[in-house]
C-alpha cells in the first residue's frame, strides 16, 4: 500500500518528465531535419538537369571530369603526406614519449602546438599558402602548395585520432611482443598498429573528407584550372569540386549554375561514401572484437 | 625506456662487439632509434608548420600594424584610399592617400553570428546528446548518429550553398516576418523589427553557423555523458527520480566543465567558418548590422572575399591589412580552441587511456 | 607622378570640333593598316602592326579570361565563337569583377583579365610587363525600381552623388521632382546599391560622380575599383551585375548603377533607366549613337597605351558615362604557344570583321573601337611575347 500525499508534485514531476523527453525528441528531430533537408535540396537542384555527361568532360566543356579528377589527386596526396606524418606524430606520442621530465616538457610542447595548430582557422592557413608558397616562392597556384596546406590541417586531427586508437590497445599487447623480441619496428607494425588499425582508417578517412570538402584554403593554393590536373608539383594549377559550387552558384549562366549543383551532388556523394565505409570498417571491427579473448 | 625498447642486454664491455648476438643487439638499438626519430620528426613538423604560420602573417601583416594602430578595432571604415592616385607613407609604410582601414564591424559581426549559433546550438545539441546516451531504439539512434556524422563531414561550402538558395528564402518569406510583427516597438526591441530582406543576413548566418556546430558539440557531449558512472544515475533512479530530475541532478553536474568546454569547441569552429558565411551573410563591409535581418560580414568571410582584388592596391596595403585580420582570427579561434581543450580535459576525462598500466 | 586625371569638360571643348572630323576620315579609312595625317598619338611608333588576325599556333592551347561581368557576355560570345574558327585553342571565361581580372592578370593566374578599369599609375610600375588593351567601348546605366514610374527619369551627377551621400533620401525630393516635371515620383525611401566586389562598374560611376562633383564627392571619395561608400541609410552591397540586377528588382525604391550589357534583364525585371545630364546640360540616355557622339569626342586623345577615362565627355549629343572595354595582359607571356595564342584571341576581337563586328556588340549594346585605338591596341598586341 502506497503511502499517498498530495498529488500535485507528483503531477508537477510527471509533467516535468513529459516535457523533458519531448524537449530531448525535438532536439533529436532538429538534428536531423537540417541533414535531411540539405541532402534533399542538393539532389533535387542538380537531379533535374543531371547527365552523365558531367563525368567524361571537363569544365571547358561543361563538365566536372578534371575536378573530379582533382578532388582525387589532392585527397590522394593528402592521405600519403598527413597519412604518414599523423600516423607518425600518433605513434610518437602514444608510444614513444619519454620518461625524463625534459622529454616529457617536449612532448607537452610539441602536444600542444598540434593542439594550436587544429584551431588555426582554414582561411589563415590558405592566406599563408597564397602569400608565402604560391607566390614568394612563385609555385603558383599548384599541387605542393594546396598539399601542404591541406596536410597542415589535417595532421593534428590524424595525430590525434591515431593516438587515441593506439591508446586503447592493451600494454600486454606490447610486453607480449617484447617477450617474444620483437623489434620495436616489427612489433609495431605486426602487433600495435594492427590492434589499432581500425581506429587509425576511420581517422584517415575523415580526414580525408575534411579534405576534400574544403574550399577557403584551396581557393588560394590550388587555384583553378578547366584541364584536368597535371602531377606537376608546381607552375600547374588544380581544379577541385567545391570551386564550381563556391564560384558558379551565382553566375549569370544557367549552364554554369548546373555545374554548381552538380559539383554539390558529387561531393556528397563521395562524403557519404567515405562515413558509410569508416562505418563498415567499425561494424566489421564490433564484430571481431566481440570474438576476442 | 618504454617497453619497446627494454631487452635483455648481453654481458659485454662496451664497444667490443662479442660475437653474433652482440651485432644483432646493436642493429635491434639502431632501429629502435630510428623509429624513434623518425616518428619524433613527424611529432615535430605540426609545430613546425604553426611556427610557419605565424610568422608568415606576422610579417606581411606587420606594414599594416603600424599603420592601423588601434583604431584598426574601433574604425569601421574600410577605406582602400585613392588607389588610383599617388601614394604617401604612413610610419615608413607606402600607403595609398586616404586608405584607412577599420575592422570593428569584421569583428562584431564574427562575434554576433558566432553568438546566436551557440544560444540555437547548445540546447538541441544537449537535448539530442541526452537522448542518445539513453537506451533508444536503435531505429532511432542509428539514423540520428549517422545524421549527426553526415553534419559534420558536409562541405561548409554546401551549407552556404543551402542557405543561400533554399533556407535564406525561406526563413525571409516565412519565418522572419511573423517574428518581426510580433516584436513590440519598443527600443531594445527595434533590433528585431526590420524589413526581412532576402534572407541573406545576420540571423540566417547564426542559424547556418548553428547547423554547423551541432555535430561537434552533440559529439563531444556524448562522449561526455557516456563517462558518468552508470551507478551514479541507476541510483538515482532507484531513489524514484524520473529521467528529468536524473538528468537535472546526477548527469549534467558530472560533466558541467566538460559541457562548457565542448560549447567553447563549438565556439571555436564557429568563429573560423569562413565559405558558408561568405555566402550568406550578404558580406557588407562598413558598417555593423543594424538589425538582426540585416547583411553583416565576419573576419573570414572578409578576407575570402577581398583577398584577390587586394591586389589591386599596388602599394600592398590591403594584402598587409587583411593579413592583419588573419592574424587577429586566427589569435581569437586559438585562444578559444585552447580555453575549451582546458576546460574538457579537466572536467571529465575525455580521452581516458584504457589500456595502460 | 601625376595620376590621369579625368578630363574636365572646358579642356576638350577647343579641340572637338577638330578631332570629331579626324576621327570621322579615321573611321572611313577602317581596316587600313597604314595610320592617318590625324592620328598623331599613335605614330609614334615608327612601324604599325597589322589589323589582320593572327593565326593561331597549331598546338592545343587553354586559356583562361577573368574578370568584368560587364564584359563578361560579350566575352563568353567573343570565346565560342572563336573557338569555333579555331577549335585546337580553348577560352574559358568568369565573371568575377575587373578588381579580380586585374589582379589575377597581373599575377599571371589567369592569361587575359577583362577589365573595365585601366591600370592605375602604381600597378603599371609595380609590373612593368603589364598592359592595358582597349577591346570595345562599352557604357553604363543607372537604373531604378520606382513602382508605377515607367518613364526615364532625368537625374544630374550632383542628384546623385547626393543620393549615394544619403543628404537626398526619398524620391519625391524636390531635386528629383524639379528635374522631373511631368513625372509623378512616390513617397519611397531610396535604397542605394552599390557593387561589394572590386569592380570596374564602381571605377566608373565614382569617376563620374567625381567629375560632375568636383568639390564635394571628389574631395572626399577617391575613385577606384573599391570606394568607400558614405553611409546612407539601408545601403545594400551586391556583387556582379547580375547581383545588381537582382537586388534591385527585389527592391522598391532602389537605385544602382548597372553595365549596359545587363540592359535587358534589367528591363525584363521592370529597373527603370535614367536620362543622365552630361556636360552640355542635355539629358541623354546610352545608346549606341548617343556613345559613338562622346566616344569620338575622345578618339584622338587615346595614348598608345589605351589608357584613357572617357567620363563626362564634351560632345553636346554625347553619353557622359562610356569607358573602352581593357584585357588586361602581360607582355612576357610563359611561353612562345601561349603568347601566340594570346595575341590570335585578342586580334580577332579587335577586328572589326570579326569581334567588334555587330553581331557580338548589338546585343550588348556596346559599339566598336576606334580606327586609331584599333590600331593602337594593335601595335600592344604585337608586343605580346
Amino acid at each position: 500500500m502506497t503511502i499517498t500525499t498530495s498529488h500535485a508534485p507528483r503531477r508537477r514531476r510527471q509533467l516535468s518528465q513529459l516535457i523533458f523527453r519531448g524537449a530531448t525528441l525535438l532536439a533529436l528531430v532538429l538534428v536531423l531535419v537540417p541533414a535531411v533537408w540539405i541532402v534533399i535540396g542538393i539532389v533535387s537542384r542538380a537531379l533535374p538537369h543531371w547527365s552523365f555527361s558531367v563525368l567524361v568532360n571537363t569544365s571547358a566543356h561543361g563538365g566536372l571530369q578534371n575536378a573530379i579528377a582533382g578532388s582525387l589527386l589532392l585527397m590522394f596526396g593528402v592521405a600519403l603526406i598527413a597519412g604518414t606524418i599523423g600516423l607518425g606524430a600518433g605513434i610518437y606520442l602514444s608510444e614513444m614519449s619519454g620518461s625524463s621530465r625534459r622529454a616529457r616538457r617536449l612532448d607537452g610542447v610539441l602536444r600542444t602546438a598540434t593542439e594550436v595548430l587544429s584551431g588555426v582557422p582554414s582561411i589563415v592557413l590558405g592566406f599563408v599558402g597564397y602569400v608565402a608558397l604560391v607566390i614568394a616562392l612563385h609555385w603558383g597556384y599548384s599541387l605542393l602548395p594546396a598539399l601542404i596546406i591541406l596536410s597542415m590541417m589535417v595532421v593534428p586531427y590524424m595525430a590525434k585520432s591515431t593516438e587515441n586508437s593506439l591508446r586503447q590497445v592493451p600494454t600486454n599487447y606490447r610486453e607480449g611482443a617484447d617477450a617474444l623480441g620483437m623489434s620495436t619496428g616489427y612489433a609495431l607494425r605486426h602487433v600495435v598498429i594492427r590492434s589499432a588499425l581500425p581506429g587509425i582508417t576511420t581517422g584517415l578517412l575523415v580526414a580525408l573528407a575534411i579534405a576534400g570538402g574544403e574550399t577557403a584554403p584551396v581557393l588560394f593554393t590550388a587555384g583553378w584550372t578547366d584541364s584536368m590536373p597535371s602531377l606537376a608539383l608546381t607552375g600547374h594549377a588544380v581544379p577541385y569540386l567545391t570551386y564550381p559550387v563556391w564560384a558558379y552558384y551565382n553566375q549569370p549562366s544557367d549552364q554554369l549554375r548546373y555545374l554548381s549543383y552538380d559539383s554539390a551532388l558529387i561531393l556528397l556523394v563521395i562524403v557519404i561514401s567515405l562515413l558509410v565505409t569508416s562505418r563498415i570498417i567499425v561494424a566489421r571491427t564490433q564484430r571481431h572484437a566481440d570474438t576476442r579473448h | 625506456m618504454t617497453t619497446l625498447e627494454t631487452a635483455a642486454t648481453p654481458h659485454a664491455t662496451p664497444g667490443s662487439p662479442r660475437g653474433v648476438a652482440a651485432v644483432r643487439e646493436r642493429l635491434r638499438k639502431s632501429e629502435t632509434t630510428l623509429w624513434r626519430r623518425g616518428t619524433l620528426i613527424a611529432a615535430v613538423l605540426p609545430f613546425v608548420g604553426l611556427l610557419f604560420t605565424i610568422i608568415v602573417i606576422a610579417i606581411k601583416g606587420w606594414p599594416a600594424i603600424l599603420v592601423n594602430g588601434t583604431s584598426f578595432f574601433t574604425g569601421s571604415s574600410w577605406n582602400p584610399g585613392s588607389t588610383y592616385g599617388a601614394s604617401t607613407t604612413v610610419h615608413g609604410v607606402a600607403v595609398p592617400v586616404g586608405a584607412s582601414y577599420g575592422a570593428w564591424p569584421l569583428i562584431l559581426g564574427t562575434v554576433e553570428s558566432s553568438a546566436i549559433a551557440l544560444i540555437l546550438a547548445i540546447p538541441i545539441s544537449l537535448g539530442a546528446a541526452l537522448a542518445l546516451t539513453e537506451r533508444l531504439p536503435r531505429i532511432v539512434s542509428r539514423p540520428v548518429g549517422f545524421a549527426v556524422e553526415l553534419l559534420a563531414g558536409i562541405p561548409s561550402v554546401l551549407f552556404g550553398l543551402w542557405g543561400i538558395v533554399t533556407l535564406g528564402p525561406l526563413l525571409a518569406q516565412h519565418v522572419y516576418p511573423p517574428i518581426a510583427n510580433l516584436m513590440p516597438d519598443l527600443p531594445v526591441f527595434r533590433f528585431f523589427k526590420a524589413p526581412t530582406g532576402q534572407g541573406q543576413g545576420l540571423l540566417t548566418s547564426g542559424i547556418v553557423l548553428a547547423v554547423m556546430i551541432i555535430p561537434i558539440v552533440t559529439a563531444t557531449s556524448v562522449e561526455l555523458f557516456r563517462q558518468v558512472p552508470p551507478l551514479n544515475q541507476e541510483g538515482a533512479r532507484a531513489l524514484g527520480m524520473t529521467d528529468a530530475e536524473v538528468t537535472r541532478s546526477v548527469t549534467v553536474p558530472w560533466v558541467r566543465n566538460g559541457i562548457i568546454g565542448a560549447s567553447v569547441l563549438g565556439l571555436g569552429r564557429a568563429l573560423g567558418e569562413t565559405i558558408a558565411i561568405a555566402m550568406i551573410s550578404g558580406a557588407i563591409l562598413g558598417h555593423t548590422a543594424a538589425t538582426i535581418y540585416s547583411p553583416m560580414t565576419t573576419i573570414a568571410a572578409t578576407i575570402v572575399s577581398q583577398l584577390d582584388s587586394s591586389f589591386t592596391d599596388a602599394t600592398g596595403f590591403a594584402t598587409a591589412t587583411l593579413a592583419e585580420a588573419a592574424l587577429v582570427l586566427a589569435i581569437i579561434s586559438v585562444g578559444v580552441n585552447l580555453i575549451a581543450r582546458l576546460i574538457v580535459h579537466r572536467g571529465g576525462k575525455l580521452s581516458a587511456p584504457v589500456g595502460r598500466g | 607622378m601625376k595620376q590621369p586625371r579625368v578630363k574636365s569638360p572646358r579642356t576638350l571643348r577647343f579641340a572637338a570640333p577638330a578631332v570629331i572630323v579626324a576621327a570621322a576620315l579615321g573611321l572611313a579609312a577602317c581596316g587600313s593598316s597604314s595610320s592617318t595625317s590625324s592620328t598623331t598619338t599613335t605614330s609614334g611608333s615608327s612601324t604599325n602592326a597589322s589589323l589582320a588576325v593572327v593565326a593561331p599556333p597549331t598546338s592545343s592551347v587553354a586559356l583562361s579570361e577573368t574578370g568584368s561581368s560587364l564584359l563578361f557576355p560579350l566575352f563568353g560570345s567573343w570565346g565560342t565563337a572563336y573557338t569555333q574558327t579555331y577549335p585546337n585553342i580553348t577560352l574559358s571565361t568568369a565573371s568575377t569583377g575587373s578588381g579580380v581580372g586585374i589582379s589575377d592578370a597581373l599575377k599571371g593566374a589567369a592569361n587575359l583579365g577583362a577589365s573595365d578599369a585601366y591600370l592605375s599609375p602604381a600597378q603599371v610600375q609595380a609590373t612593368p610587363t603589364a598592359r592595358n588593351i582597349p577591346l570595345a567601348i562599352s557604357s553604363q546605366f543607372v537604373g531604378y525600381n520606382i513602382p508605377g514610374v515607367t518613364a526615364h527619369l532625368k537625374l544630374s551627377g550632383s542628384v546623385i552623388a547626393s543620393i549615394y551621400e544619403g543628404k537626398i533620401t526619398n524620391w519625391n525630393n524636390s531635386a528629383i521632382t524639379s528635374l522631373n516635371p511631368g513625372v509623378k515620383l512616390p513617397n519611397l525611401p531610396i535604397v542605394t546599391l552599390h557593387r561589394s566586389d572590386g569592380s570596374g562598374d564602381t571605377f566608373l560611376f565614382s569617376q563620374f560622380l567625381s567629375a560632375t562633383n568636383p568639390n564635394t564627392w571628389a574631395k572626399t571619395v577617391p575613385y577606384g575599383t573599391t570606394v568607400a561608400w558614405p553611409n546612407a541609410t539601408g545601403a545594400l552591397g551586391e556583387t556582379g551585375n547580375s547581383g545588381m540586377v537582382s537586388g534591385c528588382a527585389a527592391t522598391p525604391g532602389c537605385i544602382a548603377y548597372i553595365g549596359i550589357s545587363y540592359l535587358a534583364k534589367a528591363e525584363l525585371a521592370h529597373i527603370g533607366e535614367a536620362a543622365l545630364k552630361n556636360s552640355s546640360g542635355k539629358f541623354i540616355l546610352p545608346t549606341p549613337a548617343t556613345m559613338t557622339a562622346a566616344a569620338n569626342s575622345f578618339a584622338s586623345t587615346t595614348p598608345k597605351t589605351g589608357t584613357l577615362s572617357m567620363i563626362n565627355t564634351s560632345a553636346p549629343g554625347g553619353y557622359p558615362i562610356i569607358n573602352y572595354e581593357y584585357a588586361i595582359v602581360l607582355s612576357q607571356q610563359p611561353n612562345a604557344t601561349t603568347a601566340q595564342a594570346v595575341r590570335s584571341v585578342l586580334s580577332w576581337i579587335i577586328s572589326p570583321s570579326h569581334g567588334n563586328s555587330q553581331t557580338y556588340l548589338a546585343p550588348v549594346n556596346f559599339i566598336p573601337l576606334p580606327s586609331a585605338t584599333a590600331q593602337a591596341s594593335a601595335n600592344q598586341i604585337a608586343q605580346i611575347k
